[in-house]
């Protein structure tokens, strides 16, 4: 009882993860199934960067109202990976997966350099954990704000979003704009990511893009059933990792990840039964 | 016979890199055309400037207006790593014509599934398409791409990595869709020796070279020694032309590839 207290204090806070689960989770089907796994990380690493590029030029006293805050920022940054990536980043000369390691590992690097340097005094390692416990209704009510019509707009052109991702050539000579419509899915995850890190912090926000979809993608047969799966793992480990956390003094983040890491386990465990 | 594509001095390649220069010719409708030749010698870039999706160097491809392709693609370039099932792959035919943002509705599915009877699998629509073997995944892929009722069925590369049986059950499937339904197919392939036993004319290309015409003015020794460079026999076994090169052969002409 005294848990259940202790939890509902933070209700906002679970609830504001929640979202961030399901909006994650459900993008995360065409991360893990296009095989652009890397590319949510090296997205997440731009994200945390535009959040220290915020608080150095905030330091050193450079502020130039919306554009310095650590969304603005970190929404510019993602977006522009979002951009980079979605139109097939630098490919004619580079490998992809060295352009998003290249990404990434710069990324993650300037971020801490630049939090080393802010006056703000916050340490580099929120980036990677979050703080997920600190989001206010207000912030909740943010979430919703961006994840309910990403939602949306995936239920609507679900089959689009789907089409250009298993077969995108014949979705071209069906008249689709290929390039507008992957733009259109880096765009959306871009956004989903970068007000996910907000709070929720690197590992975290990968976790529920990846995790989750692996669980579905383990269990169920068809898409459908693989975002249903997907969304519930997701929603599961949020509130267990959760209600693990505050009574038990963890880490919100490495709890949540520690129980779809489980389900993930479990999920394998599902299929080789099913195998039998 | 009305020309359904007609290719005038058309110069295609990629960047600043010419492929192919000077190409004219038409694919009437009623047409079986396969574009033959080697890795790398145009083909797929052939394919690319009827399809739309690029654009000549020189020249120009007319369309007939409102002309529909159901294309084929390779095997590899569908991602089968989707769990779906064979009934949603063949509606994805006729999502340009469902609209976006809607969903298939009942009609969509029966189509489907008389495309799926149209090429012999009726009994595999509720399967996964990945669980399925070579000749029955290109199967769901022709029953795709019909689906759309096309006035042109365009397949690239139909039998690659399949086996005998295989490469020949579906080159008959593709013969006979053309013959009972009248279906303009344009078909491309490196493989001269499968092709020419199922089309009515063929378009040869090789490094720099293009020739295209009947069966019969392309498959004969004068024409293909010119075009592949090396000495090459075409026996006539029973109807079934094969192309043989002779071991050792040597260079005869300018033209040579590795």
């Amino acid at each position: 009882m005294h848990n259940l207290e202790t939890i509902l204090l933070f209700k906002d806070a679970l609830y504001g993860s929640l979202l961030i689960a399901i909006a994650c989770s459900v993008l995360g089907v065409y991360v893990v199934f296009r095989r652009i796994v890397f590319v949510g990380a090296a997205m997440a690493q731009l994200s945390s960067a535009g959040i220290a590029l915020a608080l150095f030029l905030t330091g050193i006293g450079l502020t130039l109202g919306a554009v310095t805050q650590p969304l603005t920022m970190s929404l510019l940054m993602t977006l522009a990976g979002a951009v980079f990536f979605g139109l097939g980043g630098g490919r004619p000369r580079i490998p992809p997966d060295a352009t998003i390691g290249v990404t990434y590992v710069v990324a993650a690097a300037a971020g801490i350099l630049l939090i080393s340097k802010a006056a703000t005094g916050e340490a580099h390692d929120m980036f990677l954990q979050g703080n997920i416990l600190g989001i206010t209704v207000h912030d909740m009510w943010v979430l919703l704000g961006v994840a309910l019509p990403v939602l949306l707009v995936h239920l609507i052109f679900y089959k689009e979003f789907l089409f250009v991702s298993f077969d995108r050539e014949t979705a071209r000579t069906l008249g689709y704009n290929v390039t507008f419509w992957n733009l259109f899915l880096y765009v959306t995850l871009g956004l989903v990511i970068a007000f996910a890190m907000q709070f929720a912090g690197v590992m975290l926000v990968f976790n529920f893009l990846v995790l989750p979809a692996v669980t579905g993608m383990l269990v169920a047969r068809n898409m459908r059933g693989t975002f249903i799966v997907a969304v519930l793992s997701a929603l599961i480990a949020a509130v267990i990792g959760f209600s693990l956390s505050v009574p038990f003094d963890l880490p919100t983040g490495p709890a949540m990840i520690a129980c779809s890491g489980a389900l993930v386990l479990c999920g394998w465990m599902t299929r080789l039964v099913q195998r039998r | 016979m009305t020309a359904l594509v007609t290719f005038d001095r058309v110069t295609l390649g990629y960047g600043h890199r010419k492929i192919l220069t000077d190409l004219s010719f038409d694919i009437p409708e009623g047409d079986f055309l396969g574009v033959v030749g080697p890795n790398g010698a145009g083909k797929t870039t052939i394919l690319r400037a009827i399809l739309g999706s690029l654009e000549p160097m020189a020249g120009t491809v007319r369309l007939k207006p409102g002309l529909r392709f159901g294309y084929v693609p390779q095997r590899d370039q569908v991602d089968y790593n989707f769990p779906l099932k064979v009934i949603d792959v063949v509606m994805m035919g006729r999502y340009d014509r469902i609209g976006l943002g809607r969903r298939p509705a009942g009609r969509d599915r029966a189509l489907a599934q008389a495309a799926l009877e149209h090429v012999g699998i009726p009994h595999l629509a509720e399967h996964q398409l990945a669980a399925l073997s070579g000749g029955q995944r290109q199967r769901s892929l022709i029953a795709r791409a019909l689906v759309g009722e096309p006035d042109v069925l365009v397949l690239d590369e139909p039998t690659n990595g399949m086996d005998l049986v295989s490469t020949t059950q579906i080159l008959g499937l593709v013969r006979e869709l053309h013959e009972r339904d009248h279906l303009t197919v344009l078909m491309v392939s490196h493989a001269l020796n499968e092709v020419a036993n199922y089309v009515e004319r063929i378009a040869l290309t090789l490094q720099g070279g293009f020739r295209i015409g009947t069966v019969d003015e392309i498959m004969n020794e004068k024409t293909l020694t010119a075009m592949y460079g090396i000495p090459v026999e075409v026996t006539n076994d029973d109807g079934h032309r094969i192309v043989v090169a002779r071991r050792h052969a040597q260079p005869v002409g300018a033209h040579r590839h590795a």
